[in-house]
């Protein structure tokens, strides 16, 4: 037996050295792609829509004035489960040791997709009057956003939208009555500085917690698509 | 030649088709076994505690009112569906996410059946949580001595609202298969709930009945205490949901790699099938109409479920008078006739004036729940009637965050008594009847403003006429002719009230005295 009529592997042609720049964004967008971050901003962009077409349509529910947010509230939930799901990364281990700029990969991400879901509820919002205003649109979905990151980093981020959820629940039976607590902030006013500080308080810790430790890997559960 | 071939070669179909259930109960242990469902049923229970059970320990101890919120709400589904919607789409998108749709195809069994099996194991732990953990919530009721019946087609209802949830969230997953599926499934079902209480709250008739968190017209006091729980509608709610959740696993069975045409087509009956059950129990729902105790639809309307509930009363005594009330009310009886006793000691002696006061069924009305709260006065010897499941009982809060005081309840009592006494049924009453009424109060104990409180505690929208007030915020005030007749009536002596009033009750209960024939 001889090495005769094998082929050599055909040699790569020797990649052009990538300036640092162009390497940062490339990466940065491999990371985005790898959390199916253009798809989270598809359905973010969707909730927008749902909310002008909530707000035009006057949908509400019936119950007092807090229940009258109550549609707005699912939807700003949405998007912070959309953020949260957004944070499940594919690789597991193996891109933790590989990755010296994985932690502010995830903090970009993470406030990349915020503030595009921040972007487009406030352009819903020119659906007509939202309840609570922006400046209560931006609150809620911080807070919850900060729920839902604090979820991923405990659960696992394909999980990460059962954190929202569950205080949604919460918040909607709480909504009934008249809660005193400032961390049901969806019931408080705008200006409410305790809800204010809750809610903001809850996203800085999602967001500190999501860049340090990231998602859960899980190797229990197969890797979401 | 071996002995091999002269052994005669054993028939295999006996066996293979002893093998296939086997099988698809292998696979479905598989699947229990590897299900997402039960890592989330303490979160869902933790939930089902803060949301369903908590707020309605607030209520009476009797079931319909104490399970109001949870069942007759359908605060349970809220609870559990839109968890069961997302776990359920996770586990449905398993085969897209891992890219192993063309592997799974070429297996042994067509892929619809095996998708199948995995919704039935997710159903399985979903329906089996909900029962067990409804199961674990009416125990504490039970040890906590709450009367009457427990809503048992209502604990159907949800179970069947949670198997539909996971097959509608089950087909997002497959026909969707990525992360976003769950999330979409539960935000979707979590909305689809919302927007259907607003439905169900503000219809009262017609094909909103349906959906299983309407408790307008359909759960009210009567229920499960005077009579039982009527199934007719609980009935056309699980066609309903069983119909959606056979059309959604149909749906799945549509697609090309689902199966062979032969799978197919069934796929498509079943389908077709499961929207004509919905489709039917949303039109027997249009055909439902409000009967006394609750909403009767003609087509699945049992005469049996008309039979009062059989019980001995349990009474005490009020200025002489016995007051009776149904047992599962026993804990109310020293309330009632403290509430009872300065009324019946005022009108004791005059034409008409109660010998027997009783516990009535609340006859259903429309509305959340509430039922009809008219006491009324009849019979020979006359016997006043109390809805007083219809009452906001002391104690209880009706999910608001006060109270029911003792003196709140008195003054509901009194007035709902009185308002009986001098006639006025089922409207303000005439402005002479207004007049005895507000004096009668007053030598009953009840001040004016106590009376105005009363008024605005009682919820009766028709009550808000007196002294020409209308019905909203209008704030009632204790002036005008009618208080000012009333003064009179009360100023007089008792002697020569009740005298008055022994002559002239006849003509005021016939609505013929006006104000100014008043002393």
């Amino acid at each position: 037996m001889t090495a005769a009529g094998v082929r050599p592997p055909e040699q790569a042609a020797p990649a052009r050295p990538a300036g640092p720049v162009l390497a940062g964004l490339r990466l940065t967008w491999l990371y985005l792609v790898s959390r199916r971050v253009p798809l989270a901003v598809g359905l973010l962009a969707g909730l927008g829509v749902l909310q002008w077409v909530a707000l035009r349509g006057r949908w509400s529910i019936a119950g007092g004035p807090a229940a009258q947010e109550l549609i707005q509230l699912v939807i700003e939930t949405g998007a912070a489960a959309v953020i949260a799901v957004a944070t499940y990364g594919p690789f597991g281990e193996q891109e933790r040791p590989t990755g010296r700029w994985l932690p502010w990969l995830r903090l970009l991400a993470a406030v990349l997709v915020t503030a595009v879901a921040v972007g487009a509820l406030a352009a819903g919002a020119s659906g007509g009057h939202l309840p609570g205003g922006t400046l209560a649109m931006l609150r809620n979905v911080a807070g919850i956003t900060g729920i839902g990151l604090l979820s991923a980093v405990a659960i696992g981020g394909a999980f990460g939208w059962t954190g929202p959820m569950a205080y949604l629940l919460i918040t909607e039976v709480a909504l009934n009555g008249n809660p005193t607590t400032p961390w049901i902030w969806a019931a408080r006013t705008p200006h409410d500085l305790g809800a204010a500080l809750c809610a903001y308080g809850v996203f800085a810790a999602g967001i500190a917690a999501i860049t340090i430790f990231g998602a859960r890997a899980s190797g229990r559960l197969p890797a979401p698509g | 030649m071996t002995a091999a071939t002269q052994v005669p070669v054993q028939p295999q179909a006996p066996r293979a088709a002893s093998a296939a259930p086997l099988t698809v109960a292998r696979l479905l242990r598989l699947e229990l076994r590897h299900n997402a469902m039960p890592w989330f049923l303490p979160l869902i229970a933790a939930l089902l505690w803060v949301d369903s059970y908590r707020p309605s320990v607030t209520q009476s101890p009797v079931w319909i009112l104490r399970t109001y919120w949870n069942m007759g709400q359908g605060h349970t589904i809220v609870d559990f569906g839109p968890f069961v919607a997302g776990v359920a789409a996770w586990m449905g998108s398993r085969d897209g996410r891992r890219a192993m749709g063309d592997l799974v195809t070429a297996t042994a069994r067509p892929r619809w059946a095996a998708q199948l099996v995995t919704w039935a194991a997710t159903a399985i732990w979903a329906v089996g949580a909900y029962l067990v953990f409804v199961g674990a919530m009416f125990a504490v009721y039970a040890h906590q001595g709450v009367q009457g019946t427990p809503p048992w087609w209502w604990v159907a209802v949800g179970a069947a609202a949670v198997a539909a949830f996971s097959a509608a969230g089950f087909a997002v997953g497959a026909l969707f298969p990525s992360r976003f599926a769950a999330p979409l499934a539960a935000f979707g079902g979590f909305l689809a709930i919302m927007l259907s209480s607003q439905a169900g709250f503000r219809d009262t008739s017609g094909w909103a009945l349906i959906l299983p968190t309407n408790s307008n017209s359909n759960y009210e006091p009567a229920s499960g205490i005077f009579y039982p729980f009527l199934p007719d509608l609980p009935i056309a709610r699980i066609m309903f949901l069983a119909g959606l959740a056979v059309a959604a696993l149909g749906l799945l069975g549509l697609p090309a790699r689902a199966g062979g045409p032969r799978l197919r087509r069934s796929a498509a009956v079943i389908t077709v099938a499961g929207v004509a059950a919905a489709g039917t129990a949303a039109g027997l729902a249009t055909t439902a109409r409000m009967g006394p105790h609750g909403m009767v639809i003609a087509a699945l309307h049992d005469a049996a479920s008309d039979q009062p509930i059989r019980y001995t009363p349990v009474c005490g005594h009020a200025a002489g008078i016995p007051v009776c009330l149904n047992p599962a009310y026993r804990r109310y009886l020293p309330d009632v006739t403290a509430a009872l006793r300065p009324v019946l000691s005022e009108v004791a002696g005059l034409p008409g004036a109660p010998a027997r006061a009783a516990q009535a069924a609340a006859p259903y009305t429309v509305g959340e729940g509430e039922g009809d709260m008219t006491f009324t006065l009849g019979g020979r010897p006359p016997v006043l009637r109390m809805p007083l499941g219809a009452l906001s009982l002391p104690g209880t809060s009706a999910f608001s965050t006060s109270v029911t005081t003792a003196a709140d309840f008195d003054g509901q009592a009194r007035l709902l008594a009185v308002h009986a006494f001098v006639g006025a049924g089922a409207s303000a009453g005439t402005p002479a009847q207004q007049a005895v009424q507000a004096a009668l109060l007053r030598g009953a104990g009840l001040t004016y403003a106590a009376q105005i409180q009363a008024l605005g505690n009682v919820g009766v929208p028709w009550l808000y006429f007196v002294n020409g007030n209308q019905p909203g915020n209008v704030p009632l005030s204790a002036r005008g002719p009618v208080y000012a007749a009333a003064g009179r009536l009360a100023a007089l002596p008792a002697a020569a009230r009740h005298a008055w009033l022994t002559s002239h009750l006849a003509a005021l209960r016939a609505g013929q005295l006006t104000l100014a024939q008043l002393p």
